[in-house]
């Protein structure tokens, strides 16, 4: 009794040999990495009513709100009809009161006011240090920012492009998230806090998490490559969430004992000034943090905060 | 109209489309409506091998008993109306017609399983459990969980990121690409590793069954053997009138359980109703006879002296098994880092029944099946490998999916003292170590509220530079530092499985 005709055996192997090939395709046609090149966002002239707004209060959203509104109101930031990229830090599967990411409630009015300003669309997103989705649920941005209308979503490995810069940078042919450049606003809402390495985490820092690849390797001369990232990505707003800060045991922390009260918001188009003012805020050298005194060697901003506009309020 | 034959592939398909909308469903936040758990503790021959080798009841042992109760009262309607790995078996070799075999032949055939069974309840008897190799419903989540849905979602991926990249489709496309993302395709695409492994299991008793219909349900399956055996005494029977000898029932049967003179063999009959409708007398039927008369039966497959005897057979293959098997001094030579709070090496692996839930369920993709790494008896079992993902600190998804208590359910306070391990860090490839450039990725990741890895300040060449090291007290071996150490080809920092947190202890119960 023949069990398997040759007909049949012939069709089991062109079988077989036909699923490897179609797996190989789509693996090379889906696994490909960033195969596409950027020369980085052109950034849009704002003409801000002031430097820098700092406000300290008890009430994340209204201090957002009224910072914004002090340096002139979202509408300088959002043009109408636009597609805006909020970039909080949702690096870590913490909850809020930990203060390791951008507090959800900055995040949400921030949302809520450029939808007012007229934004056709606005995008929030961060590359995750731990598993994105505990991340986005476990931190409350999802939840909040979706309850305000926008589109929260995870960085997809496949979607990211290669930078490239006028100059020579250690940062050139980085893989960077292709919907942090195809935007007409960027806002940079990084979480004031410790970290090992840089000793604060601020602004340029949080332009990490629009990089892909082997995120380690960011870390050798870390100081010129986030200064080259912020000039790659020219964010036009930078909002630090002070509200809480976790003082030690960065950046993930997870004793609440390690988090002060600061109460503080501080908004300003230029991400070095509010870098600045963040660090000596908390008392922190700005020359000690490795990317702000980059950034000062290369004249993108100085040491102190004397003779800029900078306001200060309290709600 | 074939009503009863259509009846039992609608009930096929509701039951595979269940199986797998579970297994897909069992993925964080975890909010489907069923237990993963539920598919295979309703499975008796991976409750009892379990309870047999580890002398304990296993929990939601009562599924498996109504399994077999209802066995009881109407045949293995399980093999024939639910079994997955028998729908697609059917769905193989449905359209086959098989030369018959003789009725010799099909004894001898249908032999081989209940052999199997006893090794497998001979193997329970001398503490190891040997189910996990041979059960039709682990077979099947094994190949779900670990080839399927990662396939699918794999090919999804690719299909629509070349899509979207080619034809540059980044507005509605990419939006509905994200929103199924998120809500049915899972956001990761998932590694496997040895998938291959697993696959070529399953498509052997595929094609097994391409060439003789239901062959692995015949010969091999000793969930069938174990249900057979329950099925001797069913109520169910089949009955023939008016019998023209005319032989179909007995050629057609996919079982072989009729036997050439229409009678048929009740324990191997599997209700898949093919024979009332062959009947060209129209004289076959199934249905609750009362009285003892009723029924013809045509011999029974095995009888209890030849059980017996097969059970002897089984013994020497008990060598086999302890020797691949660890527990006796020496064999800890090959250690795996295991889930959180697995139980003992030896107690984990007569537990563990490899259904693949908990790599499934897995956030990191960390949690891999074994092939040879924690020896033969430890195929398939999970292990994390940090290279691929961590062990998420908060995360107690591997212990509520297991089936059977091989790794135990956490609350998150036991889950975040329990250590899978201590990291260490090789200084002969650690970058700040040896060639004193600034790093310190693992400080940054580690999820410990005061840090397992510590900094310490010391000057080289006049400039200053920080260095980790572990603070073995404090570190619980979740492994992200391993994970996104960016030394390569080896990372400079690895977990150790030593110091592990085996089970849960009585005083950490809340």
């Amino acid at each position: 009794m023949a069990i398997c005709s040759r007909r049949k055996f012939l069709k089991i192997v062109a079988a077989g040999i036909g699923s490897a090939a179609a797996l190989r395709f789509f693996s090379r046609a889906g696994i490909a990495q960033a195969v596409r090149s950027s020369n980085g966002r052109k950034r849009r002239t704002i003409t801000a009513d002031h430097d820098l707004v700092a406000v300290k209060g008890s009430d994340p959203a209204a201090m957002t709100r009224a910072a914004v509104k002090a340096l002139g109101g979202m509408a300088k930031f959002v043009p109408r009809g636009s597609t805006v990229v909020v970039k909080p830090n949702i690096g870590w599967d913490r909850s809020p009161e930990t203060g390791a990411n951008t507090n959800p409630d900055v995040v949400a009015a921030l949302v809520e006011m450029c939808y007012e300003a007229g934004a056709k669309r606005v995008n929030v997103f961060d590359n995750t240090c731990n598993t994105a989705q505990r991340c986005y649920e476990t931190s409350g941005i999802r939840r909040l920012a979706e309850s305000k209308g926008a589109r929260v979503y995870h960085t997809d490995a496949w979607n990211f492009v290669r930078a490239q810069f006028p100059y020579e940078s250690p940062m050139e042919g980085w893989p960077v998230f292709r919907d942090a450049i195809e935007c007409d606003t960027f806002i940079n809402v990084p979480v004031l806090k410790h970290h090992g390495l840089t000793g604060l985490t601020l602004g340029m820092k949080n332009l990490m998490g629009v990089c892909g690849g082997s995120r380690g390797q960011i870390h050798f001369n870390i100081g010129r490559k986030l200064v080259d990232m912020a000039d790659f990505i020219k964010p036009e707003l930078t909002v630090i969430d002070g509200f809480r800060y976790l003082a030690r045991n960065g950046p993930t922390g997870g004793n609440l004992a390690d988090v002060l009260a600061l109460g503080t918001v501080i908004a300003s188009p230029d991400i070095t000034l509010a870098d600045v003012y963040a660090a000596r805020l908390v008392g922190r050298d700005p020359n000690s943090i490795p990317y702000i005194a980059n950034a000062i060697e290369r004249g993108l901003g100085s040491p102190y905060y004397a003779g800029k506009d900078v306001v200060e309020l309290s709600v | 109209m074939k009503k009863l034959v259509v009846a039992k592939r609608a009930s096929q398909a509701v039951f595979l489309s269940m199986f797998v909308y579970i297994l897909w469903s069992t993925t964080y936040p975890l909010t489907g409506p069923v237990s993963p758990q539920l598919l295979f503790k309703a499975d008796p021959l991976l409750v009892l091998a379990t309870a047999v080798s580890e002398r304990a009841a296993v929990p939601g042992i009562a599924w498996a008993l109504a399994m077999c109760f209802l066995t009881l009262v109407a045949g293995r309607f399980f093999c024939g109306w639910m079994c997955p790995l028998g729908s697609l078996i059917d769905m193989a070799g449905a359209e086959k017609k098989d030369r018959p075999l003789s009725d010799k032949r099909n004894r001898r055939l249908r032999r081989v399983k209940y052999w199997l069974l006893a090794c497998i309840l001979a193997a329970a008897g001398a503490g190891i459990q040997l189910a996990w190799l041979f059960d039709p419903v682990v077979i099947f989540g094994r190949f779900v969980s670990l080839n399927l849905i990662p396939a699918i979602t794999f090919a999804f991926d690719a299909a629509f990121s070349s899509l979207i990249r080619g034809f540059h489709l980044y507005g509605p496309v990419y939006d509905l690409y994200r929103y199924l993302k998120t809500t049915i395709l899972g956001v990761q695409v998932r590694y496997v590793a040895h998938a291959a492994a697993v696959f070529a299991y399953i498509l052997s008793i595929v094609i097994a069954a391409d060439l003789l219909k239901r062959s692995w349900c015949r010969i091999c399956c000793p969930l069938g053997a174990l249900y057979g055996l329950i099925g001797r005494f069913t109520l169910l029977e089949r009955s023939v009138d008016r019998c023209s000898h005319c032989g179909n029932c007995s050629s057609s049967c996919r079982m072989g359980a009729i036997t050439k003179d229409a009678g048929y063999v009740k324990s191997e009959c599997i209700l898949c109703m093919d024979c009332v409708y062959d009947c060209p007398s129209k004289g076959t039927r199934f249905g609750f006879p009362l009285g003892p008369e009723a029924g013809e039966i045509g011999g029974s497959s095995v009888n209890r002296r030849q059980f017996l005897a097969l059970g002897l057979l089984s013994l020497p293959s008990l060598l086999g098994f302890r020797v691949a098997y660890p527990g006796r001094p020496g064999s800890q030579r090959r250690r795996v880092i295991r889930p959180p709070a697995a139980l003992e090496e030896e107690e984990f692996l007569n537990r563990c029944v490899r259904c693949g839930n908990c790599m499934k369920v897995c956030v990191t993709n960390g949690l891999q099946p074994a092939f040879l790494e924690s020896g033969i008896g430890g195929i398939w079992t999970p292990h994390l490998v940090p290279e691929i993902g961590y062990c998420e600190y908060h995360c107690t998804l591997c212990g509520s999916v297991c089936p059977t208590g091989a790794i135990p359910r956490l609350t998150e306070e036991q889950k975040l003292k329990t250590r899978l391990g201590i990291a260490r860090i090789d200084r002969s490839l650690c970058l700040p170590w040896i060639k004193k450039q600034e790093c310190l990725v693992c400080e940054e990741h580690c999820p410990i509220a005061s840090k397992a890895i510590q900094l310490r300040p010391t000057t080289v060449n006049g400039k200053a530079l920080l260095r980790p090291y572990i603070n073995e007290r404090l570190c619980i071996g979740c492994g992200i530092c391993q994970t996104k150490c960016p030394v390569r080809p080896d990372r400079a920092i690895k977990i150790y499985p030593v110091r592990v947190t085996r089970g849960i202890k009585k005083r950490q119960k809340p």
